[in-house]
């Protein structure tokens, strides 16, 4: 086991480390904004356009300039071949939904499909040829972190700075861009201006990221941070922050864990040939943290929703019961026969809410199966009744629905109302005493 | 409001010299000329796909017209942005996105900041301002997803407030509102009014208008009548807007539409 600072000094880990850390602080940022603006698809669309422009760059590079040989001229010539090519899907896409009035989703599709087709069929035609420079453009198609050397740290540090002070220095208004682009344009901002140079920092992004990650892997690393990051905040600035957070982290345990889970496993298992390859280790990172952030974000997340759900749930068999027990008989004993008469909860649920409720305070077991309110579950009960009884007057009085259809709903919403909307409700109604059904409504508990 | 004469001074607010939109080739919005002097409250009334939406946002330039220009306070609107507030229909914007609400109040200050200028505290006091105008303060730091249709258009409205701009356009304001938000609405647009600011509001309920507004703009493609309502707000112009002759414009309109795409 190596200590992650290993990871920034050793000459020969350093570069990917690094750079795969820069690459998906970059993507990660713009990837923020591509999925707010509900364009996810476009970095796979791009990703894929960026193929052929790779082989191009490699051709270009061989045959105009002949004798180079993966050398950092032939790496420069790949980007650029990536970025034109990348550009020019992205016009095409736009040619298709402005002018040949093709849905976007389907143009997205089209781009993605016809650049991998021309990339592939090149390709294989270079696997015999140029075998060579065939397993040098498969580095870009699959991702290859590990030979990345101190010249690429250097590329990718300059692009990813671009990339983070453009989004700063713009950041009010790709905001405004973004949640309401109408507003942003009469109010003197120029859209096209920065929706332009959001597309150059996408494709930079895309075509940066591709030789870390590859091809196909790209768009992961565009969507994963920010789909996290968003679970966490509901603020812009914050989600930046996060997404950038996440990205870096999961640029480096990628490396991290394709080192050391590599050398485990090849320790384990010495003639099962057991690789595991950088980009797809980020990206499984990256999902890894997305997952977490689905389940487990406080406010967002499905756990805690769930949770939330099944406390609300437990809440109103609770108030039932309470209601049930002072409608039997508020000040005096109530048998187990009365209550199972008019809940028809299961019995040791029931049992497990009675037992609660004598926890609570709300009641006490005078004897088996024998209860009596407390006063506190008096005040409780009387509380909920009250809510059920007012919102049935304000449905039909102010809203004018038929006394005889509100029962139902008001089951729902006295365990809903809150205090604020009780004192609402009240003062709206005048403080009422009655509800439609001629029952009286108890008096407001609450203080003040 | 409508029993009033207008506050209405001499001075023109809005101009728009033969102003026509096409889509494709078929219009959407014909030769509309119209002068709207300064201190008035206009409702722009008009069956379902009059262009409505589509006038002012012709207007604010957001849809380029294929003749006619607009102007405001005797200028072009990229001379006196400032001084012209929008706010948009509910529905065109997403509700989810990240920011709270005081944040989005803010955004009313962005086009005065200028570029890689970022809000600070005395945007931060204006936005809390204006949301207590429209009774919001309370919801300053929630989500914006948490609130209701009525509440999401004060927000919306306060965002407009804050630009302190001379001339505003609203976009179906009262629609999907509660009954309080749209009271809190007209009064608030009845402030401005007073303070002499022009308000343009695109408004489909007819028997709201004589209480609403104290100019009316009439359209069905073409301008019906604009000015005073009291004046133009009768049937035999209503008659017109919405009369059975405009079923056969539609039809024909369609027919050009496909036409000229060779569809048919």
């Amino acid at each position: 086991m190596e200590s992650p600072l290993f990871y920034f000094t050793d000459p020969v880990l350093r570069g990917p480390t690094i750079a795969c850390m820069l690459m998906c602080l970059a993507s990660s940022l713009v990837g923020v904004m591509v999925y707010l603006r509900k364009q996810s698809l476009l970095g796979e669309s791009l990703s894929h356009a960026a193929y052929p422009g790779v082989l191009g760059g490699v051709l270009l590079g061989v045959f105009v300039f002949a004798g180079l040989d993966e050398g950092p001229l032939l790496a420069a010539f790949i980007l650029i071949g990536a970025f034109l090519s990348a550009l020019l899907g992205l016009w095409i896409i736009e040619i298709l939904t402005r002018h040949l009035s093709v849905r976007n989703d389907a143009a997205l599709c089209f781009v993605l499909s016809m650049a991998f087709g021309i990339g592939i069929t090149a390709a294989s035609r270079l696997q015999f040829t140029h075998t060579q420079l065939y397993r040098h453009v498969n580095i870009y198609f699959y991702g290859q972190a590990a030979t990345m050397t101190d010249l690429h740290v250097l590329v990718y540090a300059c692009i990813s700075l671009l990339v983070v002070a453009l989004i700063s220095l713009m950041y009010k208004e790709l905001q405004l861009i973004t949640f309401d682009r109408d507003f942003a344009s009469i109010i003197g901002i120029r859209t096209k201006t920065i929706d332009t140079a959001l597309f150059i920092l996408i494709v930079l992004a895309v075509v940066v990221g591709i030789r870390s990650v590859g091809v196909v892997l790209m768009s992961a690393m565009l969507i994963a941070p920010a789909v996290s990051a968003r679970q966490w905040t509901n603020r812009l600035s914050v989600m930046l922050i996060l997404a950038a957070l996440f990205g870096l982290s999961s640029g480096f345990m990628g490396n991290y864990l394709s080192v050391e889970l590599g050398e485990y496993f090849s320790n384990k298992y010495p003639n099962e040939n057991i690789a595991l390859p950088t980009g797809p280790m980020i990206v499984l990172v990256a999902m890894g943290i997305c997952f977490v952030s689905l389940f487990l974000a406080p406010e967002r997340g499905l756990l805690s929703r769930l949770g939330r759900i099944f406390l609300f749930r437990y809440k109103c068999i609770e108030e039932n019961f309470l209601k049930a027990l002072w409608r039997i008989n508020a000040d005096g004993d109530v048998t187990w026969l009365d209550l199972s008469r008019r809940m028809d909860t299961n019995r040791i649920l029931a049992e497990l809410v009675l037992f609660q409720m004598r926890i609570k305070g709300y009641i006490f077991r005078k004897s088996f199966n024998v209860y009596q309110l407390t006063g506190q579950g008096r005040q409780r009960a009387t509380h909920v009744v009250r809510l059920h009884r007012l919102w049935e007057l304000y449905l039909v009085d102010e809203i004018g629905i038929g006394a005889e259809k509100v029962h139902r709903n008001a089951e729902e919403m006295e365990h809903i109302i809150t205090p604020n909307l009780e004192k609402r409700l009240s003062e709206l109604l005048k403080d009422p005493k009655v509800d439609p059904h001629q029952q009286p409504i108890p008096p407001s508990t609450q203080k003040g | 409001m409508g029993d009033t004469e207008p506050l209405a001074s001499d001075k023109v607010a809005v101009q728009a010299f033969q102003l026509t939109v096409n889509y494709d080739k078929t219009p959407v919005l014909w030769d509309i000329s119209l002068a709207v002097p300064e201190g008035v409250l206009l409702g722009i009334v008009g069956p379902n796909g009059a262009g409505k939406s589509t006038l002012i946002k012709t207007m604010l330039g957001l849809i380029k017209p294929i003749s006619g220009s607009v102007e405001f306070l005797a200028q072009p609107l990229r001379k006196v942005r400032n001084r012209v507030a929008y706010v948009p229909q509910r529905e065109t914007v997403d509700w989810d996105f990240p920011i709270t609400v005081l944040d989005l109040v803010m955004m009313g200050r962005y086009g005065s900041l200028g570029f890689c200028r970022w809000p600070g505290k005395k945007e931060r006091h204006l936005a809390y301002h204006y949301l207590e105008k429209v009774g919001m303060e309370r919801y300053a730091d929630r989500q914006i997803s948490q609130l209701s249709g009525g509440q999401q258009q004060r927000v919306f409205l306060a965002r407009a407030l804050v630009q302190e701009a001379d001339i505003y356009f609203m976009d179906e304001p009262f629609v999907g509102v509660d009954l309080m938000t749209e009271k809190v609405l007209i009064e608030l647009l009845g402030e401005l009014r007073s303070q002499g600011k022009t308000i343009f509001v695109v408004h489909h309920d007819l028997n709201t208008v004589e209480a609403y507004f104290d100019w009316v703009a009439l359209l069905n493609v073409r301008l019906i009548a604009c000015g005073p309502t009291s004046q133009v707000f009768h049937s035999s112009n209503l008659e017109s807007t919405y009369g059975k002759s405009h079923s056969l414009l539609d039809e024909a309109v369609k027919l050009a539409q496909n036409k000229s795409s060779g569809m048919i």
